[in-house]
């Protein structure tokens, strides 16, 4: 479902034209778990902003679901992002002064057609991620773990066929990193293609498969053997605080 | 709806920050409250001014003897007015419906059996009444006849009936103007008193032939009452007028005229007096506060746009096309002046009210400010929503999210 080949992208600051992508392909297929790792200043960023159609390509091709990306207008790309992308940020991005259930909602609002149990969907999948009595909570009333679960449920709302994370576990506790992993995995379990962007190989070896970047180009493109499993992990956790 | 889901979300970020959004809409509110206050003035000083006029009469202008400017009445020891007078001008002024000549003596003494007083007698022509529109509410006018025969026979102002008969019909009765005898024939319709004071039915019609020939043995006339069928006319017709008596006069300017014209025009100029120069400096002081409050508006507009990039990058991932961002921003200034114009409208409604109470001033409230605020504020929320609009629409959702 996503595929792209010899993706480039080059920033023009001034005169000073940076190349950060330098040719990435891969494949990812619908129902797949992947994790795409690097160390800062590989790239990495760029490449989940554009395959989250948040930025352009340079040069190669990007297509989403049989969709040519690189091809696409500002209000095309605006289209794709509201109906087939889930995203989850490192900072949540959350709408401080709107409720959990408003900050769920918000996508709805731009979608071709509003559902008419935007609502109960919204409230539904605030259930999904535990977050059934923090419906009307505002995000400063909540703590870190259930902001991003929030965003979690937001990123589900409009059905998309993949969900893209950046560093989703970065500003969070272990124990609520591996709540939101949890639920990656089980999200992956029910048929979500999930794209989860780290530098933290602990946080990647919960995929399927590793994407491994290094200067622009794929380093590395293997499958995790055994990936973690985040609701033993939790529970060890329990134990060693006891 | 999707625009109405966007100007939604528009609103509830001005809920959401209500002190930024007072102070969006202040300059609105203020712009408005004065334009309605000073429309509302301008209207009441308008009906002021169209009450005087009519009063005067609409298409009126009046010739009256004795030199001087503005609307003194005519001066007794001026001689020059005379009937061959109005004969040249109803022979060569076109545009004319009535014209009509008048003779005035103020304080004649009036007595009705036990009864006296002083009242003011006009002697007039039949045309007297269609010259006025005025005309008598009981009994007869006085008559080509009565004129012709120098008849004794006279009209009544309300009051002074009242004075000299009390409740009773002065109709078939007598009274004496100055030792002379006449029948009462009929009474006048009641005009009221002046904006000056001045009592209109306080007064006695008696024939111009009797009054001139019988009462006081003069030749000239005091006035001359000029209807002109068309008010556009009325300048023109006044300076024919004014032409004419300079040459009968003998008079060349700058020799001072010994009479004095007055248009419906004059009056309605004189009415107005500064005010009209009053109310387009106060129009224009309320024009600067609405541009003012324009660029306040865009001003925290802008600030709240760099201060949201965020929220903009955000609603861009979630898939809010440019046109989206756009209109909610242009949204967020529309509703902000709209708002501003309601309470600016309801304010400038209550000052009006209140400056209607307490300075006196003649207060008119009518649904044209209101029309014109919507325009003004709808104009000004477009103006100044526009730029913070589209450059909150043109964030790059990268940059924003950063």
């Amino acid at each position: 479902m996503i595929e792209v080949s010899d993706l480039e992208k080059t920033y023009n600051s001034g005169a000073v034209a940076t190349q950060v992508l330098k040719g990435v392909s891969f494949r990812i297929e619908a129902g797949e778990y992947v994790a795409i790792m690097g160390t800062s200043g590989t790239g990495k960023s760029t490449l989940m902003n554009i395959i989250g159609c948040l930025d352009k390509l340079t040069s190669g091709r990007y297509s989403l679901n049989g969709t040519e990306v690189g091809e696409l207008d500002d209000n095309a790309l605006s289209h794709l992002r509201n109906h087939e992308i889930g995203f989850v940020f490192q900072q949540f991005h959350l709408l401080s002064r709107a409720s959990a259930l408003k900050n769920v909602m918000l996508p709805l609002i731009y979608s071709d057609e509003y559902p008419e149990d935007a609502e109960e969907r919204a409230t539904k999948m605030l259930e999904s991620v535990g977050l059934a009595d923090r419906v009307t909570y505002r995000p400063s009333e909540l703590s870190g773990g259930q902001q991003q679960r929030v965003a979690i449920a937001r990123a589900l709302v409009t059905r998309p066929s993949l969900i893209l994370a950046d560093e989703p576990t970065g500003n969070l506790d272990r124990r609520s990193g591996l709540e939101v992993l949890a639920i990656f995995r089980q999200l992956n379990r029910e048929g979500h293609t999930i794209i989860m962007v780290t530098h933290d190989e602990a946080v990647a070896e919960h995929a399927d498969r590793i994407i491994q970047l290094k200067e622009g180009r794929v380093a590395s493109d293997r499958a995790v053997p055994e990936p973690r499993d985040p609701e033993k992990e939790i529970v060890s956790l329990k134990e060693e605080a006891q | 709806m999707r625009i109405s889901r966007i100007v939604s979300e528009g609103v509830q970020s001005l809920g959401a920050n209500k002190l930024r959004t007072f102070f969006m809409m202040a300059g609105t509110i203020v712009g408005i409250a004065a334009l309605t206050v000073i429309m509302a003035m301008g209207k009441g000083t308008e009906k002021s001014v169209m009450k005087r006029v009519n009063n005067f009469g609409i298409r009126s202008i009046m010739v009256t003897a004795g030199g001087g400017k503005g609307m003194s009445p005519p001066e007794e020891g001026i001689t020059t007015l005379r009937l061959e007078d109005l004969e040249a001008i109803r022979n060569q002024v076109s545009g004319i419906e009535v014209i009509s000549p008048g003779v005035m003596k103020r304080g004649a003494s009036i007595k009705a059996g036990a009864s006296q007083t002083q009242a003011t007698v006009f002697a007039v022509e039949p045309e007297w009444y269609d010259a006025w529109d005025w005309y008598v509410q009981s009994g007869d006018p006085i008559s080509a006849e009565d004129t012709s025969t120098m008849a004794r026979t006279c009209n009544l102002g309300t009051t002074l009936s009242r004075t000299l008969f009390g409740g009773a019909s002065p109709i078939g009765e007598y009274i004496q103007i100055e030792n002379t005898r006449f029948l009462v024939k009929g009474v006048l319709e009641s005009k009221g008193t002046s904006p000056m004071g001045t009592d209109f039915d306080y007064r006695v019609l008696i024939p111009l032939t009797t009054g001139m020939r019988r009462l006081l043995n003069q030749d000239h006339i005091s006035y001359i009452r000029v209807k002109v069928k068309d008010p556009k006319d009325l300048t023109g017709i006044g300076e024919e007028i004014r032409k004419i008596l300079h040459e009968r006069h003998h008079i060349t300017p700058p020799q001072e005229d010994d009479f004095s014209i007055v248009t419906a025009a004059d009056v309605a100029k004189a009415a107005r007096g500064i005010s009209g120069t009053l109310s387009i400096l106060l129009i224009a002081l309320a024009a600067l506060s609405l541009i003012v409050g324009g660029i306040v508006l865009m001003n925290i507009l802008l600030i709240s746009v760099s201060e949201r990039v965020k929220e903009i990058g955000l609603r861009r991932a979630l898939g809010a096309t440019q046109s989206d961002i756009f209109r909610q921003f242009l949204a967020e200034s529309l509703v902000i002046t709209l708002l501003g114009m309601l309470i600016g409208c309801a304010l400038g409604w209550g000052a009006s009210m209140l400056v209607g109470m307490f300075i006196k001033a003649p207060i008119v409230i009518s649904w044209e400010p209101f029309a014109l605020a919507v325009v003004f504020s709808l104009m000004v929320g477009l103006f100044f929503g526009i730029q913070p609009a589209r450059r909150a629409a043109r964030l790059k959702p990268i940059e924003a999210l950063r």
